[in-house]
């Protein structure tokens, strides 16, 4: 029986997925190398990547069934490590933000992404039965409730990166669980209105601060907005992009815009901007192209899912990642605001690393026991 | 799907968000192609240009020596503060106001005032805040590097000049680049950017080409900070070619006690080698010193001084030898008695005019300051008999004076080779007309006037040495000139840069020009003025013994008879040359307001005279004790027969 299993284990097992996933840490390893010659980030993301590796086959080879069955237990426990972030003492500062737990060894970590993971098999086990009739507004209350309790104490970490990572889980969520069509339209054509509007009236009231207005006329024209001030990162980032153009350019200069310090956190927030430097046009669409075989992937997975949680839990995977993915680089292009949000798979953090993983774990473990039932 | 029910249509959903990550990675993609492919070139430029500097590395100024190779000018390094543009762009430069006063001790105000002239200034590469740092100075930046990238500590060359303002209207000085002066063309073609050091008076001005040499750069690799952190390529400097001047600094030494001892310690002293115009020895008093404008003048102190400068009323900054006009006095009897006789208004054989005590025209008498009966020329110039030249003006007319100031260039700039030479005034109906427009009209009197030096004939004491040098060299006008010789520089490299040795300013003056004077005619004139110190004449207290003097006293008179005292008293001249027959050295003093010419400006050239002589002659001057006893006498015979006065009756 173990045998058997061990053999349809190895046939079933999704070689592509964690290849692709494994590739691009590797590659993304090489830029943070490029991003940081002088400084150990690169070796901590192999180390990341092997740890990542291990708690990935441990998630894969448990039926993620009994894992979100138990699902409120590690949502609760999510919850607690949050709350002792924001103890003084513990949680560490870093940039303003109360994000990081001091861990003696392996340095600091931030909870708010192992905790993405927790939500998301929240999210999971509660809309993960079988419905035949479209979602009530108490479910979608209760949707809510599970999103908001770990956002509000995120916010309070001023994490509002973290915060915005977390929206698409519930989106995707709801979306898959048979809310009303003309609900989605509705939301989506109220927040085109009412986005711009609620900026406004923000600004109007001051709730909107200057500085965070600064942020978003960077973007509208970021070569003339405060290239030295609020502009500055997104500016030097599109420089970075740019200088990249067709090829790339030398790698291993040491003029570029990261060893100058003219990009900053180019190893974490601007590891696409490394990225776009020296790989240049074609290496960028290679990384978008094994992005969207990746996501595609997970997503014929869960297309194939043996049960409702299943499916659940790798498109909120998705939904959390493409977003992610979208946030990043559309950040480091010059498109969005400057927001501490890494790239899956390529930034620096071992956190971050290990709760993909573990997402892909969990995807893993949904194609292996696609045909137990 | 097992789970799958119709009613959610839950695979269309899963399309749905299938496509949206497909179109959002496409539309990242979009931009890619956008910011690399469209706009690529145009990012890498300004990446690459954000973290290439260029540091200027200042040209060393050549250095200036008299005529026996003795330096006059030179620099030194110095260090200087810099502020460097780059980094600071986007900044506001006034929250830089007060920490860096406070920290090197630079006056806030001019601190301010210098950023005021930066905004107007787009194109600086980088400005000295604080020249001749300090090695406290400079461990502050050091210190501060993070605080304060766009500070640097750069080693610049300071020019330094002489002390006690010796030299300081002839060699100048230099300055910054003022922002007036950037918006020239004729400084924009040199390629000159703000913050250069450039001449900005005298010889450091006119020669500056030379002088200035070609900066060098290092262009560097900076990080974000703006911290050097790699070399691309180092040019250096192609240093100034070395001058060698005329300056005698002998001469000029002396030049310059004899003006700081004189009564007023105002005036002019200047020698010149009438053998080919080259200048041995300017002296201008009260001077200044140069030392401020390229030291001091970004100090508090040292604006102070300078606007102390400027408003002195003995104003330091003229240069008086070509810069103030005075009456001649009795000293332009010289080119009116070469012109009498080249007019034939007199002839060699039949010079005699007589003097009468003076003149009378219509109701006004001007008179002489002694009777001379009938003197003829020679005797004219040795006692200065004025009414000999009132009726020799007359004889002449108003044109033949005319003429006169034509061909000795009087109503031309000298062409000396300083800037900002005034030009002389000289008389003329239409200067008459301008200078009375009441009484417009030429008169006889008028012509007296113009003939003795006074009221119509204002001239600089460069325009009058010339031409009594001229006269001296039967005709030969030199123009008077600084420069012996630019050294070649940088042989056999592709900065080869030839030497140069003087040429006219205006390429079209004749140099020299050439005045036809009879050598009988000559002869009769330089006698006239040999006999002036060595005949018993104005200025016989000066004489030499075998060392011929041949010159002219003058004495120019500030406003009327009876008047001169203080401010108003006259002034005092004396143009001449050496030996009379054999002219080496030509030279004319003016101290202004002491009086007459034999008493001050006489005595103040035969100590010049004396170094020359020392120098030349390696034997104690002769005649010096003679001189010295004799003054008592000479004084009373001159005031009697010196001077003129015009005077209305």
């Amino acid at each position: 029986m173990v045998a058997m299993l061990e053999r349809r284990s190895l046939r079933d097992f999704d070689w592509l997925l964690a290849f692709l996933a494994i590739g691009l840490v590797c590659f993304g390893t090489y830029q943070i190398r490029n991003a940081q010659p002088t400084e150990p980030f690169w070796i901590k993301q192999l180390i990341g990547l092997a740890i990542a590796l291990v708690a990935m086959l441990a998630v894969a080879f448990t039926d993620y069934r009994k894992l979100i069955n138990i699902a409120p237990a590690f949502y609760v426990f999510g919850l607690i490590l949050l709350v002792i972030v924001l103890v003084p003492g513990i949680g560490l500062k870093i940039n303003g933000q109360r994000a990081w737990i001091k861990v003696p060894g392996i340095g600091q970590f931030q909870p708010s992404e192992f905790v993405k993971v927790t939500t998301a098999m929240m999210l999971a086990r509660y809309f993960g039965k079988n419905r035949a009739q479209a979602l009530t507004w108490k479910e979608i209350a209760i949707g809510i409730v599970i999103l908001a309790l770990p956002i509000i104490l995120i916010l309070g970490e001023h994490d509002v990166g973290s915060v915005l990572t977390y929206v698409p889980l519930l989106a995707v969520v709801l979306f898959l669980s048979a809310i009303r069509m003309r609900v989605v339209l509705i939301s989506v054509v109220l927040s085109i209105v009412l986005l711009p509007f609620a900026y406004w009236v923000g600004v109007k009231t001051h709730l909107v601060k200057v500085y965070q207005q600064e942020r978003i006329n960077v973007i509208l024209d970021p070569q003339n907005a405060d290239r030295r001030g609020f502009g500055y990162n997104t500016w030097q980032s599109i420089l970075t992009v740019g200088e990249g153009g067709l090829l790339g350019a030398d790698a291993s200069s040491a003029h570029s815009q990261s060893s100058l310090k003219f990009l900053p956190e180019p190893h974490t927030d601007f590891i696409f901007s490394v990225t776009a430097g020296n790989a240049g046009f074609v290496g960028c669409i290679l990384v978008l192209l094994v992005y969207a075989i990746f996501l595609s992937r997970l997503i014929s997975g869960a297309r194939r899912a043996p049960d409702r949680m299943g499916m659940l839990v790798i498109m909120a995977a998705v939904g959390g990642m493409t977003f992610q993915i979208f946030i990043n680089i559309g950040m480091a292009l010059g498109m969005l605001p400057v927001i501490g949000v890494p790239l899956p798979l390529m930034s620096a953090g071992l956190a971050s690393l290990i709760a993909t993983f573990i997402a892909i774990g969990f995807a893993i473990s949904v194609q292996l026991r696609r045909f137990v039932n | 799907m097992k789970f799958e029910d119709t009613s959610q249509n839950l695979r269309v959903r899963l399309r749905i968000i299938q496509i949206l990550v497909i179109a959002i990675l496409s539309v990242l993609g979009v931009r890619l192609y956008m910011l690399q492919v469209v706009r690529g070139q145009l990012y890498a430029e300004i990446a690459e240009n954000q973290r290439r500097r260029r540091l200027p590395i200042p040209a060393p100024r050549g250095v200036i020596f008299d005529r026996s190779g003795k330096v006059l000018v030179d620099s030194q390094p110095i260090y200087n503060v810099i502020l460097s543009r780059e980094d600071v762009r986007g900044k506001d430069l006034y929250s830089l106001v007060k920490p860096l006063s406070d920290a090197l001790g630079i006056d806030p105000d001019i601190l301010r005032d210098r950023f005021d002239q930066l905004k107007t200034q787009p194109a600086f590469e980088s400005i000295p805040v604080k020249q001749n740092a300090t090695p406290g100075d400079i461990a502050w930046v050091e210190a501060h590097v993070l605080e304060f990238p766009e500070l640097r500590v750069e080693l610049q060359p300071q020019r330094r000049y002489p002390a006690n303002g010796m030299l300081a209207h002839v060699v100048g000085y230099v300055g910054e680049i003022s922002p007036e002066q950037l918006k020239q063309t004729s400084y924009k073609e040199k390629g000159l950017k703000p913050g250069d050091i450039i001449g900005q008076s005298g010889l450091e001005q006119v020669y500056d080409e030379y002088l200035r040499g070609k900066d060098g750069y290092r262009e560097v690799i900076v990080d974000s900070r703006g911290r050097i952190q790699d070399e691309i390529e180092t040019v250096p400097p192609q240093p100034g070619q070395d001058m060698i001047t005329t300056i005698d600094l002998d001469l000029q030494e002396a030049a310059e006690e004899q003006l700081r001892e004189s009564v007023t310690k105002r005036g002019v002293i200047i020698a010149m080698d009438p053998n080919n115009g080259e200048v041995l020895a300017l002296a201008s008093a009260p001077t200044f010193d140069p030392n401020l404008f390229s030291q001091r003048i970004t100090t508090k102190e040292g604006r102070a001084e300078y606007n102390a400068l400027l408003n002195d009323p003995q104003t330091p900054l003229l240069n008086r030898a070509i810069q103030s006009r005075y009456p001649p006095g009795s000293t332009w009897k010289v080119p009116m008695a070469v012109a009498g006789l080249q007019q034939g208004a007199i002839t060699i054989d039949h010079s005699n005019l007589v003097c009468g005590g003076g003149i009378q025209v219509g109701n006004k008498f001007t008179r002489c300051m002694g009777n001379h009966g009938t003197p003829d020329l020679k005797t004219a110039i040795t006692k200065s008999c004025d009414g000999y030249f009132y009726r020799l003006g007359l004889k002449m007319g108003i044109q033949g004076i005319e003429s006169m100031v034509d061909e000795f260039d009087l109503n031309r700039r000298t062409g000396i080779d300083l800037p900002n030479e005034a030009v002389s005034w000289t008389p003329s109906r239409e200067f008459k007309k301008r200078m009375q427009p009441r009484d417009p009209e030429w008169r006889d009197i008028d012509t007296v006037y113009a003939s003795f030096g006074q009221v119509y004939d204002i001239i600089t004491p460069m325009a009058l040495l010339r031409t009594v040098a001229g006269v001296s060299m039967d005709g030969h006008l030199y123009i008077p000139h600084f420069l012996k010789e630019f050294k070649p520089i940088g042989e056999g490299t592709a900065e080869y840069r030839p030497g140069h040795t003087f040429e006219p300013l205006d390429p079209a003056r004749p140099n020299p020009k050439i005045i036809l004077i009879p050598e009988d005619m000559h002869h009769l004139v330089v006698e006239g003025m040999w006999g002036v110190v060595n005949n018993g004449g104005t200025g016989a207290g000066i004489k030499m013994a075998g060392f011929d003097i041949a010159g002219k006293t003058g004495t120019a008179q500030v406003v009327g008879l009876g008047k001169d005292v203080g401010k108003n008293k006259d002034h005092s001249w004396f143009v001449s040359y050496a030996p009379a027959f054999k002219p080496e050295i030509s030279l004319v003093a003016l101290i202004e307001n002491s009086g007459f010419g034999n008493q001050h400006a006489a005595p103040a050239i035969r100590k010049v005279y004396d170094v020359y002589y020392r120098k030349t002659r390696h034997e104690e001057p002769p005649g010096a004790q003679i001189a010295q006893t004799s003054k008592p006498t000479a004084g009373t015979t001159k005031k009697t027969a010196e001077g003129q006065v015009a005077q209305t009756q």
